[in-house]
Protein backbone atom coordinates (compact mmCIF):
# COMPACT_ATOMS: atom_id res chain seq x y z
CA UNK A 1 0.00 0.00 0.00
CA UNK A 2 1.26 3.15 -0.79
CA UNK A 3 1.74 6.18 1.66
CA UNK A 4 0.15 8.84 -0.42
CA UNK A 5 -2.77 6.35 -0.95
CA UNK A 6 -3.11 7.00 3.09
CA UNK A 7 -1.96 10.25 3.31
CA UNK A 8 -4.79 11.58 1.25
CA UNK A 9 -7.91 9.78 1.65
CA UNK A 10 -10.86 10.48 0.11
CA UNK A 11 -14.53 10.11 0.11
CA UNK A 12 -15.20 8.03 -2.87
CA UNK A 13 -14.57 10.55 -6.05
CA UNK A 14 -16.03 8.07 -8.27
CA UNK A 15 -19.15 8.83 -7.66
CA UNK A 16 -18.99 12.33 -8.81
CA UNK A 17 -18.20 11.39 -11.98
CA UNK A 18 -19.46 9.66 -15.37
CA UNK A 19 -16.74 6.54 -15.52
CA UNK A 20 -17.40 4.41 -12.64
CA UNK A 21 -15.58 2.26 -10.16
CA UNK A 22 -14.54 0.17 -13.12
CA UNK A 23 -14.28 2.34 -15.27
CA UNK A 24 -11.62 4.44 -13.18
CA UNK A 25 -9.58 1.57 -12.07
CA UNK A 26 -9.36 0.55 -16.02
CA UNK A 27 -7.97 3.55 -17.07
CA UNK A 28 -5.91 4.06 -14.08
CA UNK A 29 -4.04 0.67 -14.71
CA UNK A 30 -4.09 1.61 -18.96
CA UNK A 31 -2.68 4.96 -17.72
CA UNK A 32 0.41 3.33 -15.40
CA UNK A 33 1.00 0.35 -18.20
CA UNK A 34 1.49 2.99 -20.51
CA UNK A 35 3.85 5.32 -18.39
CA UNK A 36 5.73 1.90 -17.89
CA UNK A 37 6.29 1.07 -21.47
CA UNK A 38 7.25 4.88 -22.04
CA UNK A 39 10.00 4.24 -19.43
CA UNK A 40 10.85 0.98 -21.10
CA UNK A 41 10.80 3.43 -24.32
CA UNK A 42 13.33 6.00 -23.18
CA UNK A 43 15.64 3.24 -20.99
CA UNK A 44 16.24 1.51 -24.52
CA UNK A 45 16.83 4.54 -26.88
CA UNK A 46 17.80 7.79 -25.03
CA UNK A 47 21.61 7.20 -24.69
CA UNK A 48 21.31 5.36 -28.31
CA UNK A 49 19.64 9.31 -29.32
CA UNK A 50 22.73 11.15 -27.88
CA UNK A 51 26.01 8.83 -27.96
CA UNK A 52 28.05 11.55 -27.69
CA UNK A 53 26.99 12.44 -24.14
CA UNK A 54 28.36 9.54 -22.46
CA UNK A 55 26.78 9.40 -18.77
CA UNK A 56 23.26 8.79 -20.23
CA UNK A 57 24.59 5.41 -21.15
CA UNK A 58 24.62 4.80 -17.26
CA UNK A 59 21.53 5.99 -16.45
CA UNK A 60 19.10 3.29 -15.06
CA UNK A 61 15.81 2.75 -15.29
CA UNK A 62 14.45 3.48 -11.69
CA UNK A 63 15.48 7.20 -12.91
CA UNK A 64 13.23 7.27 -16.03
CA UNK A 65 10.54 5.97 -14.22
CA UNK A 66 10.74 7.99 -10.79
CA UNK A 67 10.78 11.33 -13.60
CA UNK A 68 8.10 9.61 -15.68
CA UNK A 69 6.39 9.88 -12.63
CA UNK A 70 7.02 12.85 -11.14
CA UNK A 71 5.75 14.39 -14.46
CA UNK A 72 2.76 12.43 -14.68
CA UNK A 73 1.70 13.17 -11.07
CA UNK A 74 2.35 16.70 -11.57
CA UNK A 75 0.05 16.92 -14.60
CA UNK A 76 -2.26 14.69 -12.95
CA UNK A 77 -2.40 16.73 -9.86
CA UNK A 78 -2.97 19.96 -12.40
CA UNK A 79 -5.84 18.17 -13.99
CA UNK A 80 -7.06 17.18 -10.52
CA UNK A 81 -7.31 13.72 -11.68
CA UNK A 82 -4.68 12.63 -9.25
CA UNK A 83 -7.17 11.05 -6.58
CA UNK A 84 -9.58 9.66 -9.18
CA UNK A 85 -6.89 8.19 -11.25
CA UNK A 86 -4.93 6.12 -8.18
CA UNK A 87 -6.36 2.85 -8.13
CA UNK A 88 -3.73 0.86 -10.26
CA UNK A 89 -0.94 2.79 -8.27
CA UNK A 90 -0.09 0.20 -5.96
CA UNK A 91 3.47 0.83 -4.84
CA UNK A 92 4.28 -1.66 -2.02
CA UNK A 93 2.44 -4.51 -3.93
CA UNK A 94 4.38 -3.63 -7.19
CA UNK A 95 7.58 -3.60 -5.20
CA UNK A 96 6.64 -6.97 -2.95
CA UNK A 97 6.01 -8.67 -6.17
CA UNK A 98 8.91 -7.68 -7.61
CA UNK A 99 10.77 -8.28 -4.87
CA UNK A 100 9.29 -12.61 -5.14
CA UNK A 101 10.66 -12.70 -8.24
CA UNK A 102 13.84 -11.48 -7.31
CA UNK A 103 13.85 -14.31 -5.08
CA UNK A 104 14.20 -17.03 -8.30
CA UNK A 105 17.57 -15.02 -9.32
CA UNK A 106 19.07 -15.38 -5.74
CA UNK A 107 20.68 -18.68 -4.86
CA UNK A 108 19.21 -19.62 -1.34
CA UNK A 109 22.78 -20.33 -0.26
CA UNK A 110 23.45 -16.64 -0.72
CA UNK A 111 20.64 -16.16 1.14
CA UNK A 112 21.49 -18.28 4.06
CA UNK A 113 25.38 -17.08 4.18
CA UNK A 114 23.42 -13.50 4.05
CA UNK A 115 21.06 -14.01 6.89
CA UNK A 116 23.42 -14.01 9.81
CA UNK A 117 25.31 -10.38 9.16
CA UNK A 118 22.09 -8.91 7.74
CA UNK A 119 20.16 -10.37 11.03
CA UNK A 120 23.00 -8.99 13.05
CA UNK A 121 23.08 -5.38 11.28
CA UNK A 122 19.09 -5.56 11.73
CA UNK A 123 19.02 -5.65 15.56
CA UNK A 124 21.56 -3.07 16.03
CA UNK A 125 20.24 -0.79 13.46
CA UNK A 126 16.33 -1.11 14.23
CA UNK A 127 17.40 -0.93 18.26
CA UNK A 128 19.46 2.17 17.57
CA UNK A 129 18.08 4.42 15.58
CA UNK A 130 14.50 3.68 16.74
CA UNK A 131 15.95 4.66 20.62
CA UNK A 132 17.66 7.92 18.78
CA UNK A 133 14.21 8.91 17.26
CA UNK A 134 12.32 8.51 20.12
CA UNK A 135 14.63 10.21 22.61
CA UNK A 136 14.90 13.37 19.79
CA UNK A 137 10.78 13.36 19.43
CA UNK A 138 10.65 13.28 22.75
CA UNK A 139 13.39 16.12 23.34
CA UNK A 140 11.03 18.04 20.50
CA UNK A 141 7.79 17.66 22.63
CA UNK A 142 6.68 15.19 19.94
CA UNK A 143 3.28 13.25 20.91
CA UNK A 144 3.64 9.62 21.86
CA UNK A 145 1.64 7.92 19.08
CA UNK A 146 3.68 10.20 16.36
CA UNK A 147 6.77 9.35 17.92
CA UNK A 148 6.03 5.89 17.99
CA UNK A 149 5.12 6.09 14.09
CA UNK A 150 8.14 8.05 13.37
CA UNK A 151 10.43 5.86 15.24
CA UNK A 152 9.30 2.39 13.93
CA UNK A 153 9.23 4.20 10.07
CA UNK A 154 13.22 5.50 10.16
CA UNK A 155 14.29 2.60 11.85
CA UNK A 156 12.48 0.04 9.99
CA UNK A 157 11.18 0.06 6.74
CA UNK A 158 9.13 3.20 6.30
CA UNK A 159 5.44 3.01 5.38
CA UNK A 160 4.83 -0.29 6.35
CA UNK A 161 6.24 0.15 9.59
CA UNK A 162 4.07 3.08 10.20
CA UNK A 163 1.44 1.20 9.62
CA UNK A 164 2.00 -1.60 11.67
CA UNK A 165 3.07 0.94 14.42
CA UNK A 166 0.13 2.94 14.02
CA UNK A 167 -1.94 -0.29 14.67
CA UNK A 168 0.25 -1.14 17.28
CA UNK A 169 -0.73 2.25 19.49
CA UNK A 170 -3.77 2.71 18.17
CA UNK A 171 -2.66 5.79 16.24
CA UNK A 172 -5.35 8.62 14.06
CA UNK A 173 -5.33 8.25 10.53
CA UNK A 174 -4.06 11.73 10.08
CA UNK A 175 -0.82 11.04 12.34
CA UNK A 176 -0.43 7.87 9.49
CA UNK A 177 -0.98 10.42 7.03
CA UNK A 178 1.80 13.13 8.50
CA UNK A 179 4.53 10.13 9.05
CA UNK A 180 4.13 8.38 5.31
CA UNK A 181 4.07 11.17 3.66
CA UNK A 182 7.32 12.43 5.47
CA UNK A 183 8.79 8.49 4.66
CA UNK A 184 8.28 9.10 0.87
CA UNK A 185 9.71 12.76 0.85
CA UNK A 186 12.58 11.31 2.71
CA UNK A 187 12.81 8.50 0.21
CA UNK A 188 12.55 9.91 -3.31
CA UNK A 189 16.34 11.92 -2.51
CA UNK A 190 17.79 9.08 -0.75
CA UNK A 191 17.21 6.76 -3.69
CA UNK A 192 19.66 8.61 -6.34
CA UNK A 193 22.35 10.39 -3.21
CA UNK A 194 23.02 7.33 -1.72
CA UNK A 195 24.43 5.80 -4.67
CA UNK A 196 25.90 8.59 -5.76
CA UNK A 197 27.37 8.50 -2.29
CA UNK A 198 28.57 4.76 -2.57
CA UNK A 199 30.65 5.50 -5.48
CA UNK A 200 32.09 8.57 -4.39
CA UNK A 201 33.18 6.37 -1.23
CA UNK A 202 34.19 3.87 -3.46
CA UNK A 203 32.42 0.48 -1.38
CA UNK A 204 32.16 -2.56 -3.45
CA UNK A 205 28.58 -3.60 -4.33
CA UNK A 206 27.93 -5.99 -1.11
CA UNK A 207 28.87 -2.93 0.80
CA UNK A 208 26.74 -0.45 -0.71
CA UNK A 209 23.85 -2.97 -1.12
CA UNK A 210 24.19 -3.46 2.52
CA UNK A 211 24.35 0.13 3.29
CA UNK A 212 20.98 0.90 1.49
CA UNK A 213 19.61 -1.87 2.46
CA UNK A 214 20.00 -0.78 6.10
CA UNK A 215 19.45 2.98 5.51
CA UNK A 216 16.80 3.88 3.21
CA UNK A 217 12.92 3.61 5.07
CA UNK A 218 10.94 2.13 2.04
CA UNK A 219 11.51 -1.18 0.48
CA UNK A 220 10.81 0.92 -3.41
CA UNK A 221 13.31 2.85 -2.54
CA UNK A 222 15.62 0.58 -1.32
CA UNK A 223 15.38 -1.48 -4.22
CA UNK A 224 15.81 2.05 -6.71
CA UNK A 225 18.79 2.91 -5.37
CA UNK A 226 20.09 -0.69 -5.12
CA UNK A 227 19.32 -1.19 -8.70
CA UNK A 228 21.04 1.83 -9.60
CA UNK A 229 24.30 0.66 -7.78
CA UNK A 230 23.92 -2.54 -9.67
CA UNK A 231 22.70 -6.30 -9.30
CA UNK A 232 24.90 -7.71 -6.81
CA UNK A 233 23.66 -4.79 -4.61
CA UNK A 234 20.51 -5.02 -5.33
CA UNK A 235 20.59 -8.29 -4.34
CA UNK A 236 22.04 -7.79 -0.90
CA UNK A 237 20.39 -4.69 -0.71
CA UNK A 238 17.02 -6.70 -0.78
CA UNK A 239 17.90 -9.95 1.69
CA UNK A 240 19.20 -7.28 4.18
CA UNK A 241 15.46 -5.22 3.79
CA UNK A 242 13.44 -7.98 3.85
CA UNK A 243 15.22 -9.08 7.43
CA UNK A 244 14.63 -5.66 8.62
CA UNK A 245 10.69 -5.93 7.46
CA UNK A 246 10.89 -9.40 9.53
CA UNK A 247 11.61 -7.85 12.54
CA UNK A 248 8.46 -5.48 11.77
CA UNK A 249 5.86 -7.67 14.14
CA UNK A 250 8.50 -7.90 16.71
CA UNK A 251 8.62 -3.92 16.60
CA UNK A 252 4.82 -4.12 16.76
CA UNK A 253 4.20 -6.28 19.24
CA UNK A 254 6.86 -4.22 22.11
CA UNK A 255 5.08 -1.17 21.10
CA UNK A 256 1.68 -2.75 21.43
CA UNK A 257 2.57 -4.14 25.22
CA UNK A 258 4.68 -0.64 25.85
CA UNK A 259 1.29 1.26 25.55
CA UNK A 260 -0.82 -1.20 27.08
CA UNK A 261 1.25 -1.15 29.82
CA UNK A 262 3.33 1.84 30.70
CA UNK A 263 1.18 4.52 28.38
CA UNK A 264 -2.50 3.91 28.25
CA UNK A 265 -1.90 1.41 31.79
CA UNK A 266 -4.90 -0.81 30.32
CA UNK A 267 -6.74 -2.95 33.23
CA UNK A 268 -5.93 -6.62 32.75
CA UNK A 269 -5.09 -6.51 28.89
CA UNK A 270 -3.31 -8.80 27.52
CA UNK A 271 -0.87 -8.55 24.49
CA UNK A 272 -0.81 -12.07 22.22
CA UNK A 273 2.39 -13.59 20.21
CA UNK A 274 -0.50 -13.98 17.32
CA UNK A 275 0.19 -10.20 16.82
CA UNK A 276 3.82 -11.61 15.53
CA UNK A 277 2.43 -13.24 12.82
CA UNK A 278 -0.22 -10.92 11.84
CA UNK A 279 2.66 -8.49 11.30
CA UNK A 280 5.29 -10.75 10.19
CA UNK A 281 5.35 -9.16 6.14
CA UNK A 282 3.99 -12.57 4.04
CA UNK A 283 6.33 -11.51 1.06
CA UNK A 284 9.04 -12.38 2.20
CA UNK A 285 7.88 -16.07 2.46
CA UNK A 286 7.44 -15.45 -1.09
CA UNK A 287 10.88 -14.28 -1.75
CA UNK A 288 12.33 -17.28 0.05
CA UNK A 289 10.19 -19.80 -1.50
CA UNK A 290 10.80 -18.41 -5.08
CA UNK A 291 14.90 -18.60 -4.18
CA UNK A 292 14.51 -22.11 -2.99
CA UNK A 293 12.12 -23.33 -6.23
CA UNK A 294 14.55 -21.44 -8.65
CA UNK A 295 17.44 -22.81 -7.06
CA UNK A 296 16.37 -26.80 -6.97
CA UNK A 297 15.38 -25.94 -10.87
CA UNK A 298 18.55 -25.20 -11.60
CA UNK A 299 20.20 -27.56 -9.56
CA UNK A 300 18.17 -30.37 -10.82
CA UNK A 301 18.28 -29.06 -14.25
CA UNK A 302 20.35 -31.07 -16.96
CA UNK A 303 21.53 -27.68 -18.30
CA UNK A 304 21.99 -25.32 -16.00
CA UNK A 305 22.84 -22.54 -18.07
CA UNK A 306 19.99 -23.08 -19.96
CA UNK A 307 17.67 -22.88 -16.79
CA UNK A 308 19.37 -20.38 -15.51
CA UNK A 309 18.38 -18.61 -18.79
CA UNK A 310 14.40 -19.76 -18.12
CA UNK A 311 14.67 -18.38 -14.49
CA UNK A 312 15.83 -15.18 -15.39
CA UNK A 313 12.91 -14.22 -17.43
CA UNK A 314 11.13 -14.29 -13.77
CA UNK A 315 14.02 -13.32 -11.76
CA UNK A 316 15.24 -10.22 -14.14
CA UNK A 317 12.38 -10.13 -17.07
CA UNK A 318 9.13 -9.77 -15.39
CA UNK A 319 10.93 -7.99 -12.12
CA UNK A 320 12.14 -5.52 -14.20
CA UNK A 321 8.55 -4.57 -14.85
CA UNK A 322 6.79 -4.52 -11.57
CA UNK A 323 9.88 -2.80 -10.26
CA UNK A 324 9.39 0.38 -13.71
CA UNK A 325 5.68 0.03 -12.55
CA UNK A 326 6.58 0.64 -8.81
CA UNK A 327 9.25 3.24 -9.60
CA UNK A 328 6.44 5.23 -11.77
CA UNK A 329 3.78 5.28 -9.00
CA UNK A 330 6.44 6.96 -6.64
CA UNK A 331 6.90 9.93 -8.40
CA UNK A 332 3.57 10.03 -9.18
CA UNK A 333 2.65 9.80 -5.50
CA UNK A 334 5.40 12.13 -4.45
CA UNK A 335 3.93 15.55 -2.82
CA UNK A 336 6.44 18.09 -1.62
CA UNK A 337 3.21 19.69 0.04
CA UNK A 338 3.74 17.13 2.88
CA UNK A 339 6.08 18.44 4.54
CA UNK A 340 4.45 21.85 5.14
CA UNK A 341 1.50 19.85 6.08
CA UNK A 342 3.77 17.74 8.81
CA UNK A 343 5.68 20.75 10.46
CA UNK A 344 8.08 21.38 11.36
CA UNK A 345 9.50 19.22 14.50
CA UNK A 346 8.31 15.79 13.57
CA UNK A 347 10.44 17.32 9.68
CA UNK A 348 13.85 17.90 12.15
CA UNK A 349 13.05 14.38 14.03
CA UNK A 350 13.11 12.23 11.05
CA UNK A 351 16.07 14.05 9.34
CA UNK A 352 18.35 14.00 12.61
CA UNK A 353 17.20 10.10 13.02
CA UNK A 354 17.81 9.43 9.34
CA UNK A 355 21.47 10.95 9.58
CA UNK A 356 22.14 8.57 12.47
CA UNK A 357 20.50 6.07 10.86
CA UNK A 358 23.01 6.66 7.26
CA UNK A 359 26.44 6.63 10.01
CA UNK A 360 25.26 3.68 11.55
CA UNK A 361 24.33 1.48 8.73
CA UNK A 362 27.31 2.32 6.73
CA UNK A 363 30.00 1.21 9.91
CA UNK A 364 27.87 -2.08 10.21
CA UNK A 365 27.58 -2.62 6.43
CA UNK A 366 31.35 -2.12 6.42
CA UNK A 367 31.79 -4.15 9.02
CA UNK A 368 29.84 -7.37 8.30
CA UNK A 369 30.28 -7.24 4.77
CA UNK A 370 32.86 -6.49 3.40
CA UNK A 371 34.92 -9.97 3.10
CA UNK A 372 31.36 -10.98 1.89
CA UNK A 373 31.19 -12.87 -1.51
CA UNK A 374 27.61 -13.82 -3.93
CA UNK A 375 29.71 -16.38 -5.77
CA UNK B 1 0.36 17.84 14.93
CA UNK B 2 1.08 17.34 19.01
CA UNK B 3 -2.27 19.15 19.60
CA UNK B 4 -4.79 17.06 17.77
CA UNK B 5 -8.39 18.84 17.27
CA UNK B 6 -11.36 17.45 18.64
CA UNK B 7 -12.42 15.77 14.72
CA UNK B 8 -8.88 14.67 15.19
CA UNK B 9 -9.23 12.80 18.43
CA UNK B 10 -13.17 11.64 17.35
CA UNK B 11 -11.35 10.11 14.21
CA UNK B 12 -11.28 6.42 13.81
CA UNK B 13 -7.50 4.59 15.01
CA UNK B 14 -6.21 2.99 12.31
CA UNK B 15 -7.35 -0.63 11.21
CA UNK B 16 -8.56 -1.43 7.86
CA UNK B 17 -4.51 0.46 6.44
CA UNK B 18 -2.77 -2.51 8.31
CA UNK B 19 -5.07 -5.38 7.10
CA UNK B 20 -4.68 -4.10 3.55
CA UNK B 21 -1.17 -3.87 3.88
CA UNK B 22 -1.46 -7.70 5.41
CA UNK B 23 -3.42 -8.59 1.96
CA UNK B 24 -1.09 -7.01 -0.60
CA UNK B 25 1.65 -8.68 1.39
CA UNK B 26 -0.46 -12.28 0.29
CA UNK B 27 -1.24 -10.98 -2.85
CA UNK B 28 1.92 -10.31 -4.06
CA UNK B 29 3.38 -13.05 -3.08
CA UNK B 30 0.81 -15.30 -4.86
CA UNK B 31 0.95 -13.55 -8.07
CA UNK B 32 4.87 -13.69 -7.93
CA UNK B 33 5.29 -17.38 -7.27
CA UNK B 34 2.31 -17.86 -10.08
CA UNK B 35 4.56 -16.11 -12.46
CA UNK B 36 7.75 -18.09 -11.77
CA UNK B 37 5.72 -21.12 -11.66
CA UNK B 38 4.25 -20.33 -15.09
CA UNK B 39 7.87 -19.27 -16.39
CA UNK B 40 9.25 -22.32 -15.69
CA UNK B 41 6.63 -24.52 -16.92
CA UNK B 42 7.71 -22.82 -19.99
CA UNK B 43 4.12 -20.63 -20.31
CA UNK B 44 5.40 -17.45 -20.37
CA UNK B 45 8.82 -17.46 -22.37
CA UNK B 46 11.38 -14.95 -23.16
CA UNK B 47 9.42 -13.48 -26.05
CA UNK B 48 6.27 -12.76 -24.01
CA UNK B 49 8.04 -10.09 -21.78
CA UNK B 50 9.03 -7.09 -23.86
Amino acid sequence: MSGAEIARPVASPIAATGLGRWGWAAASLVLLLALGGLVRYLDTNVAKWFPDVNWLKSVEFPIYAILVGLIAGAILGVLGLRERLKVAFRTEFLIKTGLVLLGASINLAVIARAAGPAILQSVILISSVFLISWWVGGLLGIDMKVRALLSAAVSICGVSAAIAAAGAVSARREQLAYVTSLVIIFALPSIFIQPWLAQTLQLSPVVAGAWIGGNIDTTAAVTAAGTIVGDDALKIAAIVKSTQNAMMGIVAVLLTAYFVFRVERVEGARVGLGALWQRFPKFILGFLAASAVATLFINAAADPKAAGDIVAVAGTNLRVWFFILAFVCIGIEFRPAALREAGARPVAVFAIASVANLVLALILATLLFSGFSLA
Amino acid sequence: MVQPTPAEAAAPPIETASRRAINEDWLATIVGLVLIALVLAGVIGKGLVP
